[in-house]
């Protein structure tokens, strides 16, 4: 017990792991508010960086820059209507029309605070559970993810706006632009025109800053000279009386973040998705209507996407096994730094798990610190005049896309997507569901195949083992039950048994 | 964050000063490595530990950039169309070599320059915990008297699980499912939760997890027992006549255009074959589950035309639909 409470109290009281962990989540913060730049790409850059450090110390600053980064993807998506990051996609969607009502600052006040109690919570989780939680997430068969896959197209109905026929236009067309590339199985070319360039697909993150940051900023031009909003900066940090309020809204979206998150298929983008998705439906009245300016629009994704950091961790540090793509490249770190991540390291490296929860605390912390100071000049940049923004607006997105991979192809197609997603946009299509069918498109080839294969392509196995299975025909239910709720099928039903 | 950016500059001022003095010795400035695998993967571990001990015998810095995708085609098309001055390197695995037999593109390791061929991944046949079999001859026997049953899992076509059914199936018959995953990493995570029945696996993926006591190893793909997985038998305990094909399994080398000027050739290979034989990094490939090469000149050359010609052979031999072009036609000779 001793043992426990020292390895976790490690990084708080040496004062170089105190520094690096409040570096790392300070940088965090502005690696996730650049789109394109990414978590992952700074905590494997991070690997050469701290070759040559202790193990410890190379942790400490790739926590702060995991538990930084994915709440800065919420400052761009706020303020400027880009996502940082595609776990960010859905605050954007209350987030920045709190900004032009000028409340910009109390938007990103709220969304610090709750980032940082749905982070807690998910270190809390995974310090109480992550045995559990790890055996569960095992659990999840390919048959199963496909199922969260389906569920997550149901998704389309809150992310459609006015029209729900241009949405499921808008998943499908999502869906296609996912499996661009080179076929999982069978390594042929799918819909690569022949092109070499192609043969990696289409980066979703590429997809994103076309539609969310280039687009956004060509649809700007439409009111060029119209005189910015004058934020009110006065009331930044939320009182209590409205975080208590939100406090059962946030447990709740924690959870579905940490469980999430815990999944080794699934991160933050899906859990900040289904967590909105869950504000939506159970929130009877928000204090703005959803889409326009609802704080509990803010709460739930950035409640889910912290949570989902402590789940990332619960397989790595159980099993081994990455629960999303920076726990994978932190294994990485683990293993180039002699370590061996495994099912073994929690016994041959005892401090490893404690100090992790430990560094994860105070990194969020650290982030109530930061995110709340300098709110202030953050929010005026939605006072800086359009004609200065919106050409630096395209620059950063020229950027983060070329840091991506590098590659200069990849500029292209976001330009495309900009000035596609425009005209989308002058069209009344909301740019949400594309970006879910881009995300789940990929999901649901890759585990639909899995799953009839370990039937052996036999549609009937395949049916029977959605029954047979407790964790399938739970969820098997649950689609039943969205589709029965939210679609014309259940007034349909009514009328005829009223008839009768 | 910062190197994508400053990169550029660098690669500017650098040709500035190129200019004013072409004489200089080489390196003189920053150089380009591309890891044509992810951040986090196998291919990336491994540069990404041996780098620094190039950096310091070089006396520069390597840029090190992902351009993962296509199964590495993109990055290694990124370093092909690079000027070959010696100041762009790529970091890569051994699927180059099947490019031409899979359709995927035209060129292979052939068409450049092998600094240095560093290692080669040893692999492993595991299966659960919980699993009825205990050796490899066990699954055999009962896949034999149920064919088509046993779900294996596969990382697609041309990856190395898909390899290692053809050279099961070049000399024996096993008639599995084949479950497809993004790579050991979900592979694994199935097998931990019972989805699939055995998986042949990098040890470097796998070992830990044997190990820790979460999956057994059914044989390791060796004709010998390996040091580093006591108990588990070769898989020529089953299969015999799989010794043609031995030693087999994943690697990894550091490539140049083949256009590079000599001097930069010799300072490159000179700087690897010392940077792998480094005491650290040695003992980072131990760990790792891999078994050191540091293969240079006339002997890398052999070494990847061998293993182009075993592979793409057994791969023929076990099914010759997936393939694009048959050996054959592509000039590979027969093991």
């Amino acid at each position: 017990m001793s043992d426990t409470f020292s390895y976790f109290l490690m990084a708080w009281l040496d004062p170089q792991l105190l520094l690096l962990t409040a570096v790392g989540t300070l940088a965090g913060i502005y690696v996730g508010a650049i789109p394109g730049l990414s978590v992952t790409m700074a905590v494997s850059i991070l690997i050469s960086f701290t070759f040559s450090w202790d193990i410890n110390n190379a942790l400490a600053l790739m926590v702060g820059i995991y538990v930084g980064g994915v709440y800065g993807g919420s400052r761009t998506a706020i303020l400027l209507n880009i996502p940082g990051a595609p776990s960010a996609v859905t605050t954007a969607f209350d987030g920045y029309p709190l900004a032009q009502r000028g409340e910009a600052g109390r938007a990103i006040g709220l969304s610090t605070v709750m980032s940082v109690i749905g982070g807690l919570l998910g270190t809390l989780v995974l310090a109480g559970t992550a045995p559990y939680l790890a055996d569960m997430a095992l659990e999840f068969a390919p048959r199963d993810y496909f199922l969260i896959a389906v569920l997550g197209l149901l998704l389309v109905s809150t992310l459609s706006g006015k029209s729900l026929a241009r949405g499921i236009f808008s998943v499908a067309l999502g869906g296609i632009i996912g499996l661009v590339g080179m076929d999982t199985v069978t390594a042929q070319p799918r819909l690569t025109l022949g092109s070499m360039e192609l043969l990696g697909g289409i980066h979703y993150v590429v997809v994103m800053i076309g539609l969310f940051g280039a687009a956004e900023a060509f649809y700007q031009l439409h009111n060029l000279n119209q005189v910015p909003i004058k934020q009110k900066v006065d009331k930044i940090i939320p009182p209590f009386k409205m975080v208590l309020k939100y406090l059962p809204l946030s447990m709740r979206t924690s959870i579905i973040g940490v469980v999430v998150g815990a999944l080794p298929g699934t991160g933050g983008d899906i859990a900040s998705l289904f967590a909105y998705d869950h504000a939506k439906r159970t929130v009877k009245n928000p204090s703005s209507p959803f889409g326009e300016g609802a704080y509990e629009g803010l709460v739930a994704p950035e409640t889910a996407n912290n949570a989902a950091v402590g789940g990332a961790y619960v397989p790595m540090l159980t099993l081994g096994m990455p629960g999303d793509a920076v726990t994978a490249v932190i294994i990485g770190a683990l293993v180039i730094h002699g370590l061996n991540p495994g099912p073994m390291l929690m016994i041959e490296t005892p401090h490893i798990f404690w100090f992790t929860v430990g560094n994860l605390a105070l990194a969020n912390l650290f982030l109530l610190l930061f995110g709340l100071t300098g709110i202030r000049v953050f929010s005026k940049v939605v006072e800086v005049p359009k004609a200065l923004m919106i050409p630096l607006i395209l620059v950063l997105c020229v950027v983060g896309t070329y840091s991506i991979n590098s590659n200069m192809m990849e500029v292209y197609w976001m330009l495309g997507f900009g000035i596609f997603g425009y005209w989308l946009k002058v069209f009344g299509f909301q740019m949400g569901p594309i970006i879910l069918g881009v995300i789940l498109g990929p999901l649901l080839d890759e585990t639909y195949r899995q799953a009839m294969s370990s039937v052996g392509d036999d549609a009937g196995q395949f049916l029977l083992a959605l029954l047979a299975n407790p964790l399938s025909l739970v969820l098997t239910l649950v689609i039943v039950l969205v589709l029965l709720s939210q679609t014309p099928l259940k007034p349909w039903v009514r009328r005829r048994l009223s008839r009768q | 964050m910062f190197k994508p950016i400053l990169a550029p500059i660098a690669l500017v001022v650098g040709t500035l000063a190129l200019a004013g003095n072409a004489h200089a010795d080489y390196p003189e400035r920053n150089i380009q490595a591309t890891i044509q695998w992810g951040a986090g993967g196998a291919t990336d571990n491994v540069a990404r530990s041996l780098t620094p001990h190039v950096e310091d015998i070089l006396d520069t810095t390597l840029v090190l950039t992902n351009r993962p995708g296509g199964t590495g085609v993109i990055g290694m098309n990124h370093v092909m169309r690079q000027r070959p001055d010696g100041y762009n390197l790529l970091y890569g695995a051994e699927n180059p070599q099947l490019y031409p037999l899979m359709g995927l593109a035209d060129f292979t390791y052939d068409d450049m320059h092998a600094v240095n061929i560093i290692g080669q991944g040893l692999v492993v046949i595991a299966a659960p915990a919980e699993s009825p079999f205990d050796s490899f001859a066990e699954l055999l026997e009962h896949a034999q008297e149920n064919p088509g049953e046993l779900r294996m899992g596969g990382t697609g076509a041309g990856g190395l699980p898909s390899t290692v059914l053809a050279m099961i199936n070049a000399v024996d018959e096993l008639d599995v499912r084949n479950v497809t995953f993004g790579g050991d990493g979900p592979g694994i995570t199935a097998m931990l939760g019972g989805h699939i029945d055995f998986m042949p696996l990098s040890l470097a993926a796998a070992g830990e997890q044997i190990r820790g006591g979460e999956m057994k190893g059914l044989a390791v793909v060796s004709a010998e027992e390996l040091d580093s997985l006591q108990g588990v038998p070769p898989i020529t305990e089953a299969l015999p006549d799989i010794e043609s094909f031995l030693p087999w399994g994943p690697f990894w080398g550091v490539f140049v255009h083949q256009d590079t000027p000599d001097e930069a050739k010799k300072t490159l290979t000179a700087a690897y074959e010392e940077a792998v034989a480094n005491e650290d990094f040695q003992e980072f490939l131990q760990n790792f589950g891999a078994e050191a090469l540091n293969l240079t000149g006339e002997e890398a050359e052999q070494y990847l035309d061998n293993w182009q010609s075993v592979t793409a052979w057994s791969m023929y031999e076990a099914d010759a639909d997936i393939l694009e072009s048959t050996p054959e036609e592509l000039g590979i000779p027969r093991p």
